[in-house]
């Protein structure tokens, strides 16, 4: 049967740049080697500045994604406000761990703007990964998720930059994601880009190679 | 403490007595009238609606609910209570179905009902339900008629017909009064509207007629046709009290002709002279 | 393993087919066994896996399905019904017993005129698709799918690709199968004739 991390294939990119970050997955969902779907986006979003991607075993994708919606939501009747990337992160991350001795299959990336307050009238753009049981690493530049993730790595590491506009930043990651997912075989079959700015979300979905 | 036996439930009074109970089925008293009644092959229910306030969508007070294709139940009493009734009852229904792949009788889901309401007299921390109900149905490849009912102690029974709630003495009255076996379709319909009438002023818009008529054929009658039986109903009753006028009128001259006095006549009704003619008169609906 | 079911929809009806054997490992014990049940007026299930599991957890679903329709007095429409049938799934694989069954589920969404297919395997991964395979099926059968299906077929077109998908298996599969069919639309759910699919 093989590990679930590996059952359903997928992979999910968020980078940053100048006053905006993107996030972005690859489209398919097969049973093994045999491709199913080629619309499963793995990313969703939280609110008009946070997305979060969910790559990994799919049934837990949607479970995950469901107990998220309800915990933003009571999150925001309760506070009045919308949750902030950072909490938000901590939510998810606290969620994951409490089921540390049977986790779920999914490794999360998450990507925002913090909305300006008081005490931070100018916040960076966040990003931030988490393994299965919710460790969270907080890199600067871009963060990776997924069957392709090594590939990933690979490919960011030579394309990415600091400060880029958003529109230099979706040819960044669209590129990077579109180059890792083609060398593995469980991802791609096409690609969902979020640039998320100050003021408004990009979304674009991407062809890929159907192969 | 003393005295706490009627505060308790779970605590006898020393003649014997839940008062807990008691009052539950004094709510039930309080509670609209219905009524159920089985014809040939055909049962009915009928229920006295409340009516709706001016600005309130009377589609969301229903007081007869189905339970499974061929099991209808309609409750006097606590409408929050029945509703929490009604729902263990849809899932027993269901669950029956899922265990033994058989739709429940009417009796098994009636025990079950009258089951909960017991249970519900003798543990702590609860009250009893302030509600009687009337299940009505047909069995599984049966063509006979049911109709049971439920009282907020736990006992069930079964009925040709009967009535619960408000006024339930009244109907119950009229209906043995009344009742004929082996009535059709339209004669039993005909009997619930007639004996809700007795203690329904307001007429047919407060009332609500479902009728079974074989597994699974449930049909709620409409407003109109309820109208209408309404109407045939009353004139019959004017034409009949017309007939006495006319028979008191006609009785009082032959004992004026007679040379009695009349007023013994009027007083004394029309059987102090001919009470052949007076009993038929009464007995012919 | 040894079974295989196939879902087509249209704009305005699905097909749902399945095989009809039931039996263990490589011996066949039954070749008329119905695996399509129907959940409600326009709602139906191919289903297969651990025989068992597969017909306490139909049974299961059957009901609730019709307890809802009852307390609610509306039948749950097949998006709804989809989630609910994987939450079901989804929470059995993490518990003591799960339920090893995959399904198919077609059905057709009255109120907002769609048809509805979707894919499920017994860890309540769920996914809408506009046609695919089960069991077996998806090996020999997908890519004649991918061939001549388009969004606007009609339902001879679909009821041919259905037969192609049918032909595909037993000229591919060692096994052999009969299969049955329903189709499903606004109009509720009906048998679909397999002409010579004895």
């Amino acid at each position: 049967m093989g590990s679930p991390m590996e059952m359903n294939g997928g992979s999910v990119i968020a980078m940053t740049g100048k006053d905006c970050v993107a996030i972005a997955s690859d489209l398919r969902l097969g049973q093994q080697a045999v491709g199913l779907s080629a619309d499963f986006e793995k990313v969703f979003p939280i609110n008009n500045q946070l997305y979060v991607g969910l790559p990994g075993f799919a049934t837990d994708t949607y479970t995950l994604r469901e107990h998220l919606r309800f915990r933003v939501n009571m999150y925001r009747m309760k506070e009045e406000r919308e949750i902030t990337p950072k909490t938000f992160a901590h939510l998810l991350s606290s969620t994951l761990y409490e089921k540390r001795f049977g986790p779920y299959f999914i490794e999360p990336v998450i990507a925002g703007i913090p909305a300006p307050s008081a005490i931070d009238p100018d916040p960076k753009p966040f990003i931030c990964n988490m393994d299965t049981i919710g460790c969270i690493t907080t890199p600067k530049d871009f963060v990776v998720a997924g069957t392709a993730t090594d590939k990933l790595y690979g490919v960011a590491e030579g394309l990415w930059e600091p400060d880029l506009e958003p529109e230099d930043l979706f040819e960044t990651i669209s590129q990077t994601l579109l180059a890792a997912v083609d060398r593995d075989c469980i991802s791609g079959w096409g690609a969902v880009v979020h640039v998320i700015t100050k003021d408004k979300i990009i979304t674009r979905h991407l062809k890929g190679r159907m192969d | 403490m003393s005295r706490s036996y009627d505060r308790a439930l779970t605590v006898f009074s020393p003649d014997g007595h839940l008062f807990q109970v008691d009052y539950a089925m004094e709510a039930v008293r309080r509670g609209t009238c219905a009524v159920g009644t089985r014809g040939k092959d055909v049962v009915v229910l009928g229920v006295e609606k409340k009516s709706a306030l001016q600005l309130q969508d009377p589609r969301t007070v229903r007081k007869v609910a189905k339970l499974d294709d061929h099991v209808c139940l309609a409750f006097a009493g606590l409408t929050a209570d029945g509703r929490i009734l009604i729902d263990k009852a849809r899932v027993e229904c269901q669950s029956h179905r899922l265990t033994v792949e058989d739709p429940v009788t009417i009796e098994y889901i009636t025990k079950h009902i009258a089951g909960i309401q017991q249970k519900y007299t003798q543990s702590g921390g609860v009250r009893p339900f302030g509600v009687s109900t009337l299940v009505v149905g047909f069995d599984p490849n049966d063509v006979k008629p049911r109709l049971y009912q439920t009282e907020p102690s736990g006992i069930y029974s079964a009925w040709k017909a009967t009535a619960v709630g408000r006024s339930s003495k009244t109907v119950r009255e009229f209906l043995e009064k009344n009742y004929k076996e082996d009535q059709s379709r339209d004669d039993t319909i005909r009997l619930t509207i007639k004996s809700l009438l007795e203690v329904v002023q307001t007429g047919a818009k407060n009332i609500e007629i479902t009728v079974m008529e074989s597994y699974g054929k449930i049909t709620e009658l409409k407003n109109e046709e309820i109208e209408e039986i309404v109407k045939s109903i009353e004139a019959e009753k004017e034409a009949e009290a017309e007939r006495k006028r006319n028979r008191t009128a006609a009785v009082a001259q032959t004992a004026a002709g007679l040379g009695r006095d009349p007023s013994l006549v009027q007083t004394g009704g029309a059987g102090g002279v001919d009470s052949g003619a007076g009993s038929t008169e009464s007995g012919h609906q | 393993m040894t079974e295989c079911s196939f879902g087509i929809t249209g704009k305005d009806f699905v097909l749902l087919a399945s095989d009809q054997s039931a039996g263990r490992s490589i011996i066949k014990m039954k070749s008329d066994e119905n695996k399509i049940r129907q959940l409600s007026p326009s709602l139906c299930m191919a289903y297969g896996g651990e025989p068992g599991d597969t017909e306490n957890f139909v049974d299961f679903v059957e009901r609730n399905l019709r307890l809802y329709q009852i307390r609610h007095n509306i039948e749950l429409a097949p998006a709804p019904a989809s989630a609910y049938i994987r939450r079901i799934l989804a929470e059995a694989i993490r518990s003591r017993r799960p339920y090893v069954v995959s399904l198919l589920l077609g059905g057709y969404d009255k109120i907002k005129d769609e048809s509805h297919l979707y894919w499920m395997d017994p860890y309540g991964t769920k996914v809408k698709v506009p046609y695919t395979a089960n069991g077996l099926g998806i090996y020999v059968a997908l890519s004649t799918m991918d061939k001549y299906w388009y969004p606007d077929i009609t339902r001879e077109e679909a009821g041919q690709l259905l037969k192609r998908c049918i032909d595909e298996v037993k000229l591919r599969l060692a096994y052999q199968f009969s299969f049955n069919a329903v189709e499903i639309d606004k109009d509720g759910v009906r048998e679909y004739k397999l002409d010579g699919s004895a």
